[in-house]
C-alpha cells in the first residue's frame, strides 16, 4: 500500500513515532506522518482516533511524550505555540478561536501579528479578501456576529495572514450546513492551487479523498493506512468502515 | 407601558431604550444640570472621576487579560504615593530654601509622579514574574479564586511591611503647586486638582489610543478574548501578561502619586481607592476597560452628589446602595453582557 514517493520536493513536516496525550491519557501511539512542499494531505479517522491531538502536538499546544516533530528540518516538539506559529506554521483549530469582539479586519490583522512589513500585510489581506469575498463585505462587522460558515472562512483567512509554509486545518466541515461545507472545501482547493501546503483533518471521508493528494487513516492513535486519495477510495477497509459501500 | 412599547418599535430609539442607556442618560443629564445649578459637583466629579477611571481601568485591564482580580491594587496606590512623597520632599525643601526657583516650582511635582509610574510598573512586572507565572505553570484550575487569595495576601504583606519598616506616620504634602486657585465654571479649584484632571484625561486618552490603535494594544485585546487564538497568531502570552501588569500597576501608582495632596502615604491608604475601583469595575462589568472609564465618572458623580446633599460620612454608603440597585436589574454590570472575558467562554 505504501506509495512510492521519490518526489524531489522538500519535506516540510515529518512526524516520527510521535507519542502524545493529556496528563493520564495517552492518545497517540507512535504516529509517523510526513508532508512535502506543495502537497495537500489529509488525516482521516473516527472520533477519538487522535486526529486533533496530532495537530495540537504539531502546533505546540501539547508537549509530546516521545518521538519527534520536524518542521522545515528543525525539531519543534515541545516548543511553545507562539514560536511554532512564528516559524511559519499556521493552525486553524476545530473551535476556530476567533476574537469575537473584534472586527473581521482586526482579526486578520492579529493573524499578521508576527509580520512587521505593512505592505506585505496589505497584500495578504487582499489575497484573503479575494479568496473569501464574503469577508470583505463584512470587513468591519464583529467576528462574534458572523455565521458559522463565515467564521470558518475568517479562521482560515487569519491562518493565512502570516503566510505560513504549512497550514493545519482541523475539521472545517464541523457544524456546517452542506452548502457552507462545500464552500469551505472549494476554498481549500483554491488555496492548494495557489501552492499552499495543507494538512487537513476530516471526518467527511468521501469528499476529502477526492480532494487531497495523499491521506493517512488514523485509528486508536496509530496510522493504519496511508496512500493517495484514489488508492484509499479503492481500499476495502476504507470502503467498509468509512464509505459504507 | 403602551407608549414604551410603541417607542421601542422606532429603530433609532430602540437602541437607547435599554436600561444601560437610560441610566447613562440620567447620569449625563445630572451632570449637565449640575453644570448650571451646582458647578462644584461637576468639577469635583471630573477630578475624582478621572482618578478613579485610572485606578479602575488598570483593575479592569488586569482582570480582562489575566483573569486576576487584583486585590493588591490599592497597595500600588500606596507605593505610588510613597514614591512621589520620597521624590518630591527634597524638591519641596529646596523650594522652601530658595523660593525664587520658578522653573522648579512648575515642574517640581512631575519627577515624583514619573518615578511612581515607573516603580509601580516595576512592582507589577515583579508580581507577574515571581507570583502569577509560577502559579500559572503549576495549574490553572480555580485560577480566579487562587489569584484572589494570592493578591489579597500580597496586599496584607505590603500593608504590614510598610507599617513595619516605615511606621504608621502620615507622609503627605498640603499641595504640589503653591499658587492661587484658578476658576473653572466659576468654581475656584486648586491647581493641584486641575492638574489631576489634566493628567487623568491625558492618561485615559493615551491609554485608550494604545489599546485601540497600536499593534501591541491589539494583541492585548486579543489575549483577553482568546488566549489560544492569540498564541496561534504568534503572540507570546508571558510578554503580554508582563506588560499588562506593568501598565495596570503603573496606572494605580500614578493615581496614588497625583492624589498625594489628598491622600497622604500611610499603610491603609490604598483601601478606599481599592474599594472604589472595585465598585466601578463591578458596576461596569468585569474586565471591560472602556466601561470602567465611564463607570468611574458615574461613581464619582454619585459620591459628589452624596457629599453635597448629605454628609461626607455617607460617601461610600449611597453609591454602594445605588450600585446594588443597578445590579439587581443588570447583574453583569452595564457593559458586561456585550464583551466577555476569557474565563466566561
Amino acid at each position: 500500500m505504501r506509495p512510492t514517493l521519490t518526489s524531489p520536493k522538500r519535506r516540510i513536516l515529518e512526524l516520527t513515532d510521535l507519542e502524545a496525550g493529556y496528563e493520564l491519557l495517552q492518545v497517540l501511539w507512535g504516529v509517523s506522518i510526513h508532508v512535502d512542499e506543495g502537497e495537500f494531505v489529509a488525516i482521516l479517522g473516527p472520533n477519538g482516533a487522535g486526529k486533533t491531538t496530532t495537530l495540537r502536538a504539531i502546533a505546540g499546544f501539547i508537549e509530546p511524550i516521545s518521538g519527534s516533530i520536524a518542521f522545515g528540518g528543525r525539531e519543534i516538539g515541545g516548543a511553545p505555540a507562539h514560536l511554532v506559529s512564528r516559524m511559519g506554521l499556521g493552525y486553524v483549530s476545530e473551535t476556530l478561536n476567533l476574537f469575537p469582539a473584534m472586527s473581521v479586519y482586526e482579526n486578520l490583522l492579529i493573524g499578521a501579528y508576527a509580520v512587521r512589513d505593512r505592505a506585505a500585510i496589505a497584500t495578504t489581506t487582499d489575497l484573503v479578501f479575494e479568496l473569501f469575498p464574503r469577508l470583505q463585505e463584512r470587513r468591519s462587522q464583529l467576528a462574534g456576529t458572523l455565521s458559522g460558515g463565515e467564521r470558518k472562512m475568517l479562521a482560515i483567512g487569519r491562518g493565512l495572514m502570516a503566510t505560513p509554509s504549512l497550514l493545519l486545518v482541523d475539521e472545517p466541515s464541523l457544524g456546517l450546513a452542506p452548502m457552507a461545507t462545500l464552500a469551505t472545501f472549494e476554498a481549500l482547493k483554491a488555496l492548494r492551487e495557489r501552492g499552499v501546503t495543507i494538512l487537513l483533518v476530516e471526518q467527511n471521508v468521501n469528499t476529502t479523498l477526492h480532494l487531497v493528494d495523499r491521506a493517512y487513516v488514523l485509528e486508536q492513535g496509530q496510522v493504519v493506512l496511508e496512500g493517495t486519495g484514489q488508492e484509499l477510495l479503492a481500499n476495502s477497509h476504507v470502503q467498509e468502515a468509512y464509505l459504507g459501500i | 407601558m403602551t407608549t414604551a412599547t410603541n417607542l421601542r418599535q422606532v429603530p433609532f430609539l430602540r437602541r437607547f431604550m435599554s436600561f444601560t442607556w437610560l441610566t447613562l442618560g440620567v447620569a449625563a443629564l445630572v451632570m449637565v444640570w449640575s453644570a448650571f445649578a451646582q458647578p462644584s459637583i461637576l468639577v469635583n466629579t471630573l477630578v475624582t472621576g478621572g482618578m478613579w477611571a485610572i485606578m479602575a481601568a488598570g483593575l479592569a485591564l488586569i482582570f480582562g487579560i489575566m483573569n486576576v482580580p487584583n486585590f493588591a491594587h490599592g497597595e500600588l496606590f500606596l507605593i505610588g504615593s510613597f514614591t512621589a512623597f520620597t521624590v518630591f520632599s527634597p524638591i519641596q525643601d529646596a523650594l522652601r530654601d530658595d523660593p525664587s526657583l520658578t522653573w522648579l516650582k512648575v515642574i517640581g511635582p512631575f519627577p515624583g509622579m514619573l518615578a511612581a509610574l515607573l516603580v509601580g510598573a516595576l512592582v507589577g512586572v515583579l508580581l507577574e514574574n515571581l507570583l502569577f507565572r509560577p502559579l500559572r505553570r503549576r495549574s490553572r484550575e480555580q485560577w480566579v479564586m487562587n489569584t484572589f487569595l494570592l493578591t489579597a495576601g500580597v496586599s496584607v504583606v505590603l500593608i504590614n511591611g510598610y507599617r513595619l519598616t516605615l511606621g504608621n506616620n502620615f507622609r503627605g504634602i498640603s499641595h504640589y503647586w503653591d499658587v492661587r486657585p484658578i476658576e473653572l465654571l466659576g468654581v475656584p479649584i486648586s491647581v493641584d486638582r486641575a492638574a489631576v484632571l489634566v493628567i487623568a484625561l491625558g492618561t485615559i486618552a493615551l491609554f485608550s489610543a494604545f489599546l485601540l490603535r497600536t499593534r501591541t494594544g491589539r494583541a492585548m485585546r486579543a489575549v483577553a478574548q482568546d488566549e489560544t487564538g492569540a498564541q496561534m497568531a504568534g503572540i507570546d502570552l508571558n510578554r503580554i501578561f508582563t506588560l499588562t501588569m506593568a501598565v495596570g500597576c503603573g496606572l494605580a501608582a500614578l493615581a496614588g502619586a497625583s492624589l498625594l495632596f489628598l491622600f497622604p502615604s500611610f499603610p491603609d491608604v490604598g483601601l478606599q481607592p481599592l474599594y472604589t475601583a472595585w465598585f466601578v469595575v463591578i458596576l461596569a462589568g468585569l474586565g471591560n476597560v472602556q466601561g470602567a472609564i465611564a463607570g468611574a465618572f458615574i461613581v464619582a458623580l454619585l459620591q459628589n452628589l452624596t457629599i453635597t446633599y448629605t454628609a461626607v460620612g455617607w460617601v461610600d454608603v449611597v453609591p454602594t446602595g445605588v450600585i446594588i440597585l443597578i445590579l439587581l436589574f443588570k447583574p453583569s454590570g452595564f457593559f458586561g453582557s456585550g464583551v466577555k472575558g476569557v474565563w466566561e467562554q
